[in-house]
């Protein structure tokens, strides 16, 4: 099933930083991790994926280093900041919120 | 045979032309797509599917610029202007930006320093004294060959050496009588700057200054600098005379203190901060002049044609007079820029297109035309003896004429299959040490030569 666009953008902000709370990751590894959690149902493109890390970045909630990989190369990998993970917890309280009202709404309509 | 970094550099390369994209931005991008790679590879397939995959997946350019352009919203300008997200590249940028402001007003103060011992800019006349005409290359040069010696990180010896070379030459130049009618001075005032901009050229190389790829981006700088440099410069006058004439308006008559102070430290600024700009976004310029050569070089090539075929029906030969050698020489130098700008943004891994039978054409016409009128201007040196300017413009005549020749021979062993691009390149920047040696000939060993006349 196709997850809506909107969705998809609004949730991208609390799944990177909970990605990168577990730990560092670069954008590559980030997208294969967030298809892996959501069993192949969240395909994120790079195009939507590498604005928003920069966008948590300029906001500094995230910061980026350069390190080697495996391979030799040098890839840019990033980091969750403290802030960061204040913001993480306001999100998770957010869809806390937004996920109790569609549950109990959604368990209404079936009790009906 | 399938070359993978190769594709994936062209690929990068698209990108880098086509999408609103920092290079940092690309860089990841290209990771990316390296990762994504290596993924197919090791589930078994060939380099080649795992490549025109991944590409794929990645998702076309302008889709991809698309995405990044909601973030990068800064327009052309202010990409110059506003820092990049980088932190360190931040901090670099700071710094380049305070050593542009210290190193123009330094080279403005520089100007005006002799004034406070009763030296003035100008005599009585008006005109600008000799001394600075003659020294113009030593207000500026030397603060824009420090900035990229700070900027390359450079080692003391490159200092030293750079130093003394300006230093040395700063000291012959002034210690040279020069009698009348100053032929040997004139040719030295235009031949110094030449001579020390390459030296310059060493500074913004840096340490592989002995490599082709490094002067080839010297070259390329070179041309860009002065399409940005006629920019500011005309951003200069623009507020000159705005304000001269604003102030005008009141009955209040500024333009001296403007010329002395304005037009001398936005002189100074604007060079440096033309070479700031060149340096600091390297890719805004680059899509530019090629478009600028690629319209000029085909209404060049009808003028010479044109010209070339009015000539021979009418048969008048315009070569009788010598100014008319430095006209050549012009068109040389202007044919060779245009190609240039042509070579210097070309892929190298592209295959020929439309545009190098133009530029080999174009040469090919100019070699024409300059061979006619060296015969005529060799006949007329050997019936009325050498003079200084004319050896000068001769030398230089021939140095260009190499210069072209030299190319024109190797794209013709190019478009033969002969040798690949990349020796056109070498050639070319190799060629850079015939005009060091030639310019620092004319300017410091032709005074000697000729009794300083």
């Amino acid at each position: 099933m196709n997850v809506s666009k909107d969705l998809v953008a609004a949730s991208a902000t609390p799944l990177i930083l909970a990605i990168l709370k577990e730990n560092d990751s670069y954008g590559y590894a980030i997208i294969k991790r967030v298809k892996e959690m959501s069993e192949n149902q969240l395909i994120w493109t790079e195009g939507m994926l590498y604005p928003v890390l920069h966008r948590l970045e300029e906001h500094r909630l995230i910061e980026s280093y350069s390190s080697k990989s495996e391979a030799g190369r040098q890839r840019k990998y990033y980091r969750i900041k403290e802030s960061g993970l204040t913001e993480l917890e306001l999100q998770k309280k957010q869809w806390e919120i937004v996920h109790n009202a569609l549950d109990r709404t959604w368990n209404e309509e079936s009790n009906s | 045979m399938f070359d993978l970094e190769t594709q994936i550099h062209s690929w990068s390369d698209h990108l880098r032309t086509h999408g609103n994209l920092s290079d940092a931005d690309i860089h990841e991008l290209e990771n990316h797509l390296r990762d994504e790679i290596e993924d197919l590879i090791a589930t078994g397939l060939t380099p080649d599917e795992a490549f025109l995959i991944s590409v794929k997946r990645l998702g076309n350019v302008d889709a991809i610029s698309h995405e990044f352009a909601k973030v990068n919203t800064e327009n052309l300008w202010r990409h110059l202007l506003v820092e990049p997200v980088d932190s360190l590249a931040k901090q670099l940028n700071r710094r380049d930006i305070t050593l542009v402001v210290i190193f123009a007003l330094l080279a403005g103060t520089l100007v005006k320093l002799p004034e406070l011992f009763g030296f003035g800019l100008l005599d009585q006349d008006g005109e600008i004294k000799m001394f600075f005409i003659k020294n113009f290359s030593f207000f500026i040069l030397p603060f824009i060959a420090a900035f990229f010696l700070i900027k390359r990180k450079s080692e003391l010896k490159t200092w030293a050496t750079i130093l003394g070379i300006f230093i040395l030459a700063a000291v012959i130049i002034n210690m040279y009588p020069s009698f009348d009618p100053h032929n040997t001075e004139v040719l030295t005032i235009v031949h110094l700057p030449l001579f020390l901009w390459l030296v310059v050229g060493v500074t913004y190389i840096g340490r592989e200054w002995q490599g082709s790829l490094g002067r080839m981006n010297f070259i390329r700088f070179t041309g860009e600098a002065f399409i940005y440099g006629v920019l500011v410069m005309a951003g200069v006058m623009v507020l000159f005379l705005f304000t001269l004439g604003i102030f005008q308006a009141i009955q209040i008559d500024i333009g001296k203190f403007l010329a002395e102070y304005l037009l001398i430290y936005g002189g100074c600024a604007a060079a440096m901060i033309t070479v700031y700009l060149v340096e600091a976004k390297k890719s805004v310029v680059e899509n530019f002049a090629p478009i600028l050569a690629k319209i000029f070089s085909p209404l060049f090539l009808i003028i010479m044609v044109a010209f070339l075929i009015v000539m021979m029906i009418t048969g008048n030969s315009p070569f009788m007079e010598r100014d008319f050698l430095i006209g050549f020489d012009f068109m040389l130098a202007l044919v060779l820029g245009l190609v240039l700008y042509v070579i210097s943004a070309r892929d190298i891994r592209q295959p020929a297109n439309l545009f190098d039978y133009l530029n080999l054409a174009l040469i090919m016409a100019a070699l024409v035309i300059d061979g006619v009128a060296l015969s005529a201007i060799l006949f007329r040196l050997s019936a009325f003896g050498v003079t200084p300017n004319k050896l000068a413009a001769l030398g230089e005549n021939l140095a260009l004429l190499g210069n072209l020749a030299g190319l024109a021979w190797l794209y013709i062993g190019y478009f033969r299959k002969k040798f690949d691009f990349t020796k056109i390149i070498k050639w070319q920047t190799d060629y850079l040490y015939v005009y060091f040696i030639w310019t620092a000939i004319v300017a410091f060993i032709f005074p000697i030569v000729f009794r300083f006349n």
